[in-house]
């Protein structure tokens, strides 16, 4: 078969853009770019918050693929969290739902005006994210050549009203994990609409020196691994607050709470918690590969990518249970625990036991699940059900 | 879901109002109510045009049913036709057709909160005709319980962006014939969505009596009965100039055409004795003309479903259709019940058959009196709601 034609449709896209959805998204399409021809119908923008102009509006070109970008006409409404408290908390009309998407942004209407032309010229085109304006407002434009990769939790404004036909409206859905897909199906009863779980790709893991790592941030002994933003939005708070109860008890002695990320918020000043801020790459898989375990406190994380890295290296994972999402693959993967509120240090134990098995289990599903031969045959299977 | 559904019909007028759309939800609603618990969400419009704020917003009763009136906020807009005229135009900006839309009217916003609030407390929600507001911005709030009428024809605006969430999003369709659903799936590709033709159901006096007709309106000749406005948008000023025609030759046989229907003529009726206007019928009258009618004419080339043609067979006549009309020749063919002409000679020709030889046209309209009771009568087409209704249930249980 010759290649189809593709576009994918992100709310941002290019190399300096940090997101989740926007990271699977230029995985899949530098996938899709091996048997098909793929484009990018994206924004200017940068931050996910303002949606401010950062790049220039017209074809730019990323991993050797067109990237066409709409200018942004209006960011996020200043008083976006206003308008957020009012539609999601207090009594309103269905005009302010509708409203929505134009005022959380980023409203691009050469975006919509493009789908709106050009659309029939491709063979399917994914939108991703289900929240923001291009899919919200752009899917509907091209409903029978589209696929939704919705990359949805369960939170409130999956119930407002710009929302209620985008789950029954393309001819396929990519979902990101089984708990996604269950959770989309009991709120929307869409299961009309064909589906397939994509999941996520590694490539072969980076090179781990752990002894780099250590003697770079002087770190001795066992640690307890954080990646990522730190923040309260991450549970970072709660995992601080589990985890100076449990070495208050005379849990993990000798133990260090290790948090590489950007730090939003205040952390404790205590021996056995170490705030490292950002690291480089090579950092980073040292510091999963020597973790005791990654610990991963969020109970909104749609794909938890960070679960699978882990794995690569043969680490571990803690997980709340509240996630269903981390907790559901760390459950198929046997290559970690969950804690629920207040179980954290028992849960900690329990896997420093047997934490090379648990370990290599995670390597085993990262190979077996996250191969590029098998992600790729989930997307064909998505684009073969969406193409026309 | 009980063995009653609970179900909310939503169309853009309803009551004591023309129209083909709204005259078929308040005839579903009737023989729907001994099975359903049925509501009406409308507007306050009594009139398609300026949709004029008549009736009282708020709850009213038609027919025994509650009826959920909401406010027109903008009738039809003074720049309509300039807004329909962009909106058409090969190449537009999708900005025109929300501002078509808009300007087409009516503009319900109550309905739409209506909807938000407590559509999801029926079983299903049963919107009628895809083009008005009401079930453009209505139906992609309740697209899991929302089944369409969209009485769809191949239109201009049937190619709209803006109407093709209403043709993936919907749990079901109801289509008026076989041909709307061909229609419909070339123009959407949407065949995933199910559904089913239902159409509406016809009903006809046992007591039909062509002579009397005759007698009342002193017909002596062979007649052809044309029932409907009479307005060039129907085809009447080719069916003038093609019976004319005809009749001017001198072998033709000597036909009146009889034109009926309600209101004055929107167009120039010829000044000719062979064609005669006898203004609106009674039903029992329309059952007897049609009954002592050689065939009833049907020139219209944009009809989704044609009512006095399913009348027609259901009264055992023939129907004489224009070619190029998609639905009324395919139906015709289908139905083994009409002649389709593509020129006036081909209309002489059929005119000569039907008139000179009744038997011809005796054998068609029993084959559409037929056609009709196989799927056209109220026990099939209510039949066949209450299975949609079911299923759209049985999907969100």
């Amino acid at each position: 078969m010759t290649g189809r034609r593709l576009l994918l449709v992100v709310q941002r896209y290019g190399a300096e853009v940090v997101g989740g959805s926007e990271q699977h998204a230029r995985l899949v399409a530098q996938r899709l770019a091996q048997r098909h021809t793929v484009e990018i119908a994206t924004t200017t923008a940068l931050d996910y918050w303002t949606w401010a102009p950062y790049y220039d509006p017209g074809n730019d070109f990323l991993d050797g693929l067109l990237v066409r970008r709409f200018a942004v006409t209006a960011g996020r409404d200043p008083e976006f969290k206003a308008f957020e408290h009012r539609v999601l908390e207090e009594d309103h009309h269905v005009r302010d739902e509708l409203a929505w998407p134009a005022h959380q942004g980023p409203v691009a209407p050469e975006l919509l005006e493009f789908l709106h032309r050009q659309g029939g010229e491709y063979d399917a085109i994914l939108f991703y994210t289900y929240i923001y304006a291009p899919t919200a407002l752009g899917l509907p434009i091209v409903p029978e050549r589209a696929a939704l990769i919705s990359t949805a939790h369960d939170e409130y404004p999956l119930r407002l009203a710009p929302y209620r036909p985008l789950f029954h409206l393309p001819r396929a859905i990519g979902y990101l994990t089984p708990e996604e897909r269950a959770m989309v199906h009991a709120r929307f009863h869409n299961e009309q609409v064909p589906d397939e779980v994509l999941g996520y790709a590694l490539g072969p893991p980076p090179a781990a020196d752990v002894a780099a790592f250590r003697a770079a941030h002087g770190i001795a002994g066992p640690y307890v691994l954080y990646l990522g933003q730190v923040s309260e939005g991450k549970g970072c708070d709660e995992l601080l607050a589990e985890w100076i109860a449990h070495r208050e008890r005379g849990g993990s002695p000798d133990t260090t709470l290790v948090l590489a990320g950007t730090v939003r918020m205040v952390i404790p000043d205590r021996p056995d918690v170490r705030a490292l801020g950002r690291v480089s790459e090579d950092d980073k898989a040292g510091a999963l590969a020597g973790a005791v375990a990654l610990v991963q406190p969020s109970r909104l994380e749609s794909l938890g990518i960070v679960l699978f890295e882990a794995w690569q290296h043969g680490t571990p994972v803690l997980v709340h249970r509240a996630n269903l999402v981390t907790s559901g693959q760390t459950e198929r993967a046997r290559a970690g625990r969950s804690y629920a509120d207040g179980g954290f240090g028992a849960a900690l134990e329990a896997l420093e036991a047997e934490r090379d098995t648990l370990g290599g289990h995670g390597r085993a599903y990262v190979e077996r699940e996250c191969s590029y031969a098998a992600f790729d045959e989930r997307l064909e299977r998505l684009v073969e059900a969406t193409a026309r | 879901m009980s063995d009653r559904p609970s179900v909310l019909v939503v169309v853009q007028r309803y009551g004591n109002v023309s129209g083909g759309a709204e005259t078929h939800a308040r005839e579903l609603v009737a023989h729907l109510r001994p099975h359903a618990d049925l509501a009406v969400a409308t507007t306050t419009a009594a009139d398609y045009w300026t949709w004029a704020n008549v009736y009282t917003a708020g709850i009213d009763e038609v027919d025994g049913v509650p009826v959920h009136r909401f406010p027109v906020e903008g009738g039809r807009s003074r720049d309509f036709r300039l807004r329909e005229h962009r909106a058409f135009a090969k190449i537009h900006p999708l900005a025109a057709e929300d501002a078509f839309v808009r300007a087409q009217g009516p503009v319900a916003p109550d309905l739409l909160e209506h909807l938000r609030r407590y559509g999801s407390d029926y079983d299903a929600v049963l919107f009628f005709t895809y083009i008005y507001y009401p079930t453009v911005y209505g139906l992609p709030l309740v697209p899991e319980r929302a089944v369409l009428v969209p009485t769809a024809h191949d239109e201009p605006a049937l190619r709209l962006s803006v109407y093709k969430r209403l043709f993936h999003a919907p749990r079901a369709f109801a289509y008026n014939s076989v041909e709307e659903r061909r229609l419909v799936h070339r123009t959407f590709g949407n065949e995933r969505i199910g559904g089913d033709v239902v159409g509406v159901g016809v009903d006809v006096p046992a007591d039909r009596d062509g002579a009397r007709f005759r007698a009342r309106f002193g017909l002596e000749r062979p007649y052809l009965l044309y029932l409907g406005r009479i307005v060039e948008s129907k085809g009447c000023g080719t069916l003038f100039d093609h019976f004319l025609r005809w009749q001017s030759d001198v072998s033709a046989t000597p036909v009146t055409l009889v034109l009926a229907g309600r209101g004055d003529p929107e167009m120039p009726v010829p000044s000719d004795p062979r064609i005669r206007h006898i203004g609106p019928l009674s039903d029992q009258q329309k059952f007897d003309g049609l009954a002592g009618a050689s065939a009833l004419v049907m020139p219209s080339l944009l009809e989704s479903l044609s009512m006095v043609t399913l009348e027609a067979w259901a009264a055992g006549r023939p129907v004489i259709v224009d070619g190029r009309s998609p639905v009324l020749s395919s139906m015709a063919a289908r139905a083994g019940a009409g002649l389709a002409y593509r020129s006036w000679m081909e209309f002489a020709e059929i005119g000569e058959l039907l008139v000179a030889g009744p038997d011809l046209g005796d054998r068609l309209g029993e084959a559409g009196r037929r056609f009709v009771e196989r799927t056209y009568t109220w026990p099939v087409v209510v039949e066949k709601y209450r299975d949609l209704f079911a299923e759209v249930a049985a999907r969100n249980s």
